[in-house]
């Protein structure tokens, strides 16, 4: 029988005689945890959000009637009901509405019938609805809501009172004649974004009277879907419930994706940390090692033992970087949502949801990493043979005769990478599995390049600095296997800086110069919108006609933003219906025929599709027609065109207005461009505009400034968390440094003490420390600078395309890479503040008995 | 001076400072060169108080071979780290060439050494990074001396104590009786007026700490400098000009036992 008591106890002294080593081990795995679990909270807590205001609305709906950009006409419900005498229908009009009384955040309307309901949801009637006033109010009154108490209330609102709700920039006095009182926690959080209107008042309010969003139904047997389908119009189409919520989940995926592979990267950087840690803590203990050997220890129960250690501080590290992770959750949420909000769908995230699957998720990783990265010291410490009590020299000779393997390992696993990063047919999954593979890689070319660059500053060093400028690199050249894990650690951090940097500047120059080339026109109005990126609802006819004759007003162009199906695609679209060229012919293209100046003239003869579409859909060059959906059936399109347009990464497609028009009856127009005369002022122009239509319609008229100003701000905010994560991964990766340089310290205590005693003076050793924690910096800085540079270009002509479907210009500047050399020397050489401090209390006599 | 480096700067990490005490050339013959006086280290261990050395009262002459005997644990080390100053005594003074270096602050003692002793450990404490070469010229470029000055000088001592031929070597690739002589030439390269060894021999075969033995006393007693070493080996104390044997926090003269022995 084995006994492991006498081993675990040597285990608990030496955390107790070295707790801080062992705590940075411990901060390294939760940071790494903590940056996970943030993100995947908040991924997850969006995601959660948006589906339960979804689920709230859908209810028990299994399949869906959709219309086109203009919804359903109302006579399909009615042939439904009557000429089928199908009675598992429920007519809806939704969309969103602002409500100063309730909050800044917009908020869904859903119109209903509250006689077809009870099937398809229960807020109403079974109970679940505290309705004081019944049905009567609901349907008599005019514009009469119901909405969840919950949402009332911190409002200070009650039955009788009045919200004004603003639809498409005007304003509509509506009355709570109804509380919902939800029952559980869940449906408080699905109704906090919703109110109810009668079908009648919605439809009324949205401006669309005749008109439905949707009609939801329930089909049991779907024998029924033909001779469903057998009545709808040309422009219908018959879905599942669960496809179009899937379809909505699909858009953010590619986000959710990247964040993630963002976060993993801190964990990558901590797990350098904790085999520095171990690594060193085996060495350290290489004698005792000897000498338990030889008191018959086996070589399992050694394994077992370090194996056990880094399972128990990886596990503390994983419960508090799990603990960290949902406070930095509360942060990442609100940037995540906001990001959502922008670019994709309104979203209104309550509260962070802790689902204990991430939770337990994030434990295993932190634990598995710690376990993983500890395997190889562990097996090292297992290989110590009782005879022995290998010194360090000898350690540091093994890693020396690895280098040529390191240089091998690093060339496989690069190609490994570039074969993922070549692969198609793997999607973004394998692009980011190409994307670590070849990070990875550059991690293990980090000894062989140190120990030649090393070698090499040696005899400069001498000349520019005398003895310490030989002494620094030379120590950190026979230290390799513990210098070179920290500066592989920071490398890391730091080529990530500098690749997301240049990837994060190339998009905004990108996006900079595409407004500037595709937004010539000087003044742009269009309604308050529900998301930044998108202009929803339209502005009235009289005032657009009235700002294009304004005086001072040489020209005008308008566009309607709707969602189309292509059937091709198998999904909807965005289809931007445009009169007139608001680029004035500059607008970039990806592609066009030869021999065509501006496609954009030619628009009535065909249409014209983003890169996006292409990208996205794997469409050839010229792409083939496309089909769409109309009002009167479908249509195909022959493709004039392949535009750049970083605006919407699902891909647009552009038709003239007229066309649009006729064959999807819908005249609305949702922005205007005007041209000013020249010499106009247009700020003055802006002001005259606003106040002329004051009252009428609440429009933004934006100078085009002003709207790009409006436009980078969406940019930025979309890459805020993105700031927030490098920052992370750097702090790990100092704690990296730290915990290198307080190891390397404690292993050459006595020849520390030596040199004290040979006349070293203690601001000298301060010196050489520095220098050698400079060295290390900026060794990690430099060759972060190629590294940086692949892993920009990765990600913007292999994630960015398959992310996005967006190309960016890749734009370099000499101050991303200077920056990337001051973060990593500056971070070594705080790193090194502590260790050079500890310096001052070395007792001389006691650090040259040190064996 | 350092080659490239502005003075400044190399003065800014304490390298070219000089040491504002008289030569110890100057001093008269019949002046000790140390003075301890009523010296006393003790050591805290578990709460508990340890006196190692005890009110001690000593001086040494200027070119005396003096010998400190006793067992392990005795004091011997603890005499010698505080007369070097790598070590503070908990009270009384120690006086080198008319310096009471216990009154110097940190940074003044550590040029003091630098400048005035020399040091030889039992373990040979070279090191590693730096080659043969580099360890015996370490004091003096420390002290911001050129290096190709100081390499003609560390050189001619390499050549004396036979390892010339291995000047470039680093110190993994030398027998330990190598390395212990390449720390006697570091130990006298910068002409200290007072060698302190601690068990030189100590880890080395009878053999070679005999011809490392003889080393040390040519190039240092010969040359009229003062050693002072501890040991266990009472074959060294015959060659000492004194012995004295640390015992129970004093010291006591030990040349009858010598003689009998």
């Amino acid at each position: 029988m084995i006994n492991n008591t006498p081993l675990r106890r040597l285990t608990w002294r030496r955390l107790r005689q070295r707790p801080f080593q062992y705590i940075l081990l411990i901060v390294g795995v939760a940071i790494g945890v903590a940056m996970m679990v943030s993100i995947d909270l908040a991924n997850g807590s969006a995601s959660r959000a948006f589906a339960l205001s979804t689920d709230a609305v859908t209810g028990r709906t299994t399949h869906r009637i959709e219309g086109g950009p203009n919804g359903l006409d109302e006579a399909v419900y009615r042939r439904l009901r009557q000429e089928l005498g199908y009675p598992l229908a429920a007519p809806v009009v939704e969309g969103y509405v602002q409500a100063e009384t309730l909050g800044p955040q917009p908020i869904r309307l859903v119109g209903i019938d509250p006689f077809a309901e009870p099937p398809f949801r229960n807020y109403f009637g079974s109970g679940a609805g505290g309705d004081a006033g019944g049905l009567t109010p609901f349907l008599t009154r005019p514009n009469a809501i119901v909405l969840a108490d919950s949402l009332a209330e911190p409002a200070g609102l009650g039955l009788g009172d009045e919200v004004v709700v603003e639809i498409n920039g005007r304003f509509h006095p509506t009355t709570i004649v109804g509380l919902l009182t939800p029952q559980d926690d869940n449906s408080r959080r699905a109704l906090g974004n919703l109110i109810f209107a009668d079908i009648a008042t919605a439809q009324e309010l949205f401006g669309q009277v005749g008109r439905l969003s949707h009609i939801d139904l329930i089909v049991p047997d779907s024998a029924l879907l033909p001779v469903i389908e057998a009545i709808l119009p040309a422009d219908a189409r018959l879905e599942t419930a669960a496809s179009q919520q899937n379809a909505i989940q699909q858009m953010t995926a590619a986000f959710s994706l990247n964040l993630t592979a963002l976060s993993l990267l801190a964990l990558v950087v901590g797990m350098f940390l904790i085999y520095n840690t171990v690594t060193f803590s085996v060495v350290q203990r290489r004698p005792l090692f000897g000498v338990l050997r030889c008191l018959g220890v086996t070589r399992g129960q050694l394994f077992q033992l370090i194996l056990a250690e880094s399972l128990i501080l990886g596990l503390v590290g994983a419960v508090l970087g799990v603990g960290l992770g949902i406070v930095l959750g509360q942060g990442t949420v609100r940037l995540i949502t906001q990001t959502i909000n922008d670019l994709y769908f309104v979203v209104n995230v309550q509260s962070v949801t802790i689902p204990p699957a991430t939770l337990l998720k994030g434990v295993v990783i932190g634990v598995v990493a710690a376990v993983a990265a500890a395997a190889v010291p562990a097996w090292e410490a297992m290989r110590t043979t009782p005879q022995t009590t290998l010194r360090r020299s000898a350690a540091e000779g093994r890693i020396r005769e690895l280098l040529p393997w390191l240089l091998l390992a690093w060339g496989a696993l690069t190609a490994v990478g570039v074969l993922l990063l070549w692969a198609q047919a793997g999607g973004l999954v394998a692009a980011f599995g190409g994307l670590f593979a070849v990070l990875i890689a550059a991690a293990l070319l980090t000894p062989p390049t140190t120990a030649v660059l090393m070698d090499w500053l040696a005899p400069l060093g001498d000349r520019l600095l005398g003895v310490l400028g030989r002494m620094a690199p030379r120590e950190i050249g026979r230290s390799l296997s513990r210098t070179s894990v920290a500066i592989a650690a920071l490398m890391t951090a730091v080529s990530v800086i500098v690749g997301v940097s240049i990837m994060i500047g190339s998009f905004r120059s990108t996006v900079i110069q595409w407004l500037e080339q595709t937004l010539q026109a000087d003044i742009y109005v269009s309604p308050p919108g529900a998301t930044a990126t998108r202009d929803t609802g339209a502005i009235q006819p009289d005032i657009i006609a009235e700002l294009s004759a304004w005086p001072g007003v040489a020209q005008t162009a308008v566009a309607h933003p709707s969602e189309v199906f292509a059937p091709d695609l198998g999904r909807t679209v965005q289809l931007v219906a445009a009169a007139g060229d608001v680029s004035r012919g500059n607008r970039p293209y990806a592609w066009k025929p030869d021999g065509v100046e501006n496609p954009w003239l030619l628009l009535g003869e065909g249409i014209i599709i983003s890169e996006a579409l292409v990208l996205k859909e794997g469409l050839p060059i010229p792409p083939p027609p496309l089909t769409l959906q109309t009002a009167v059936g479908p249509q195909t399109f022959p493709v004039l065109a392949v535009i750049y347009d970083y605006a919407n990464d699902r891909g647009t497609i552009f038709m003239d207005k007229a066309q649009y028009a006729a064959l999807w009856r819908d005249e609305a127009t949702s922005s205007l461009a005007l041209f000013v005369e020249p010499g106009a002022d247009v700020d003055r122009l802006v002001r005259e505009m606003q106040g002329a239509i004051n009252g009428r319609q609440s429009l933004d008229i934006r100078s085009n400034l002003a709207l790009r100003q409006t436009s980078l701000e969406v940019f930025d905010r979309t890459f805020a968390i993105t700031s927030a994560l490098r920052l992370l991964a750097v702090i790990v990766a100092f704690i990296g440094v730290l915990s290198a340089l307080l190891s390397l310290q404690l292993e050459q205590t006595r020849e520390l003490g030596i040199l004290r005693a040979t006349g070293m003076t203690l601001r000298q050793l301060w010196a050489l420390t520095l220098l050698k924690t400079g060295l290390i910096g900026a060794v990690a800085g430099v060759l972060a600078m190629p590294v940086g540079y692949v892993l920009a270009w990765i990600l913007i002509y292999v994630i960015n395309v398959r992310s996005f479907g967006w190309t960016l210009q890749m734009q370099l500047q000499p101050g991303y890479f200077l920056q990337s050399l001051a973060v990593a020397v500056i971070a070594a050489l705080l790193a090194g503040v502590y260790p050079a401090w500890r310096l001052g209390g070395m007792v001389i006599a006691t650090a040259v008995r040190e064996e | 001076m350092q080659k490239r480096l502005p003075r400044q700067i190399y003065a800014l990490w304490g390298g070219a400072e000089t040491v504002p005490y008289p030569s110890w050339q100057t001093l008269s013959s019949d002046m000790p060169l140390i003075t301890l006086r009523q010296l006393t280290k003790t050591f805290s261990e578990g709460g508990q108080t340890r006196t190692v050395l005890d009110a001690i009262d000593l001086t040494v002459g200027t070119g005396d071979f003096v010998v400190l005997l006793g067992h392990s644990g005795s004091g011997k080390s603890t005499l010698l780290n505080l007369i070097s100053g790598i070590e503070t005594p908990s009270s009384g003074t120690v006086e080198i060439g008319g310096v009471d270096i216990t009154a110097l602050p940190d940074h003044q003692r550590t040029l003091f050494r630098r400048d005035r002793i020399g040091f030889v450990f039992q373990f040979f404490n070279l090191i590693p990074t730096l080659t043969v070469l580099e360890n015996v010229t370490l004091p003096q470029e420390l002290a911001g001396r050129e290096k190709t000055a100081v390499s003609t000088h560390a050189l001619h001592l390499l050549n004396r104590v036979g390892l010339a031929d291995r000047a470039h070597a680093f110190p993994d690739k030398l027998s330990g009786g190598e390395q212990q002589r390449v720390a006697i030439a570091r130990a006298i390269a910068h002409d200290p007026m007072l060698l302190l060894a601690d068990e030189p021999t100590g880890n080395l075969d009878e053999e070679t700490g005999q011809r490392v033995l003889d080393l040390l006393l040519e190039l240092t007693h010969a040359a009229g400098k003062t050693l002072i070493m501890a040991t266990h080996n009472p074959d060294i104390a015959q060659l000492a000009d004194r012995v004295l044997r640390v015992q129970d926090g004093g010291i006591s003269n030990q040349l009858s036992v010598i003689g009998n022995q």
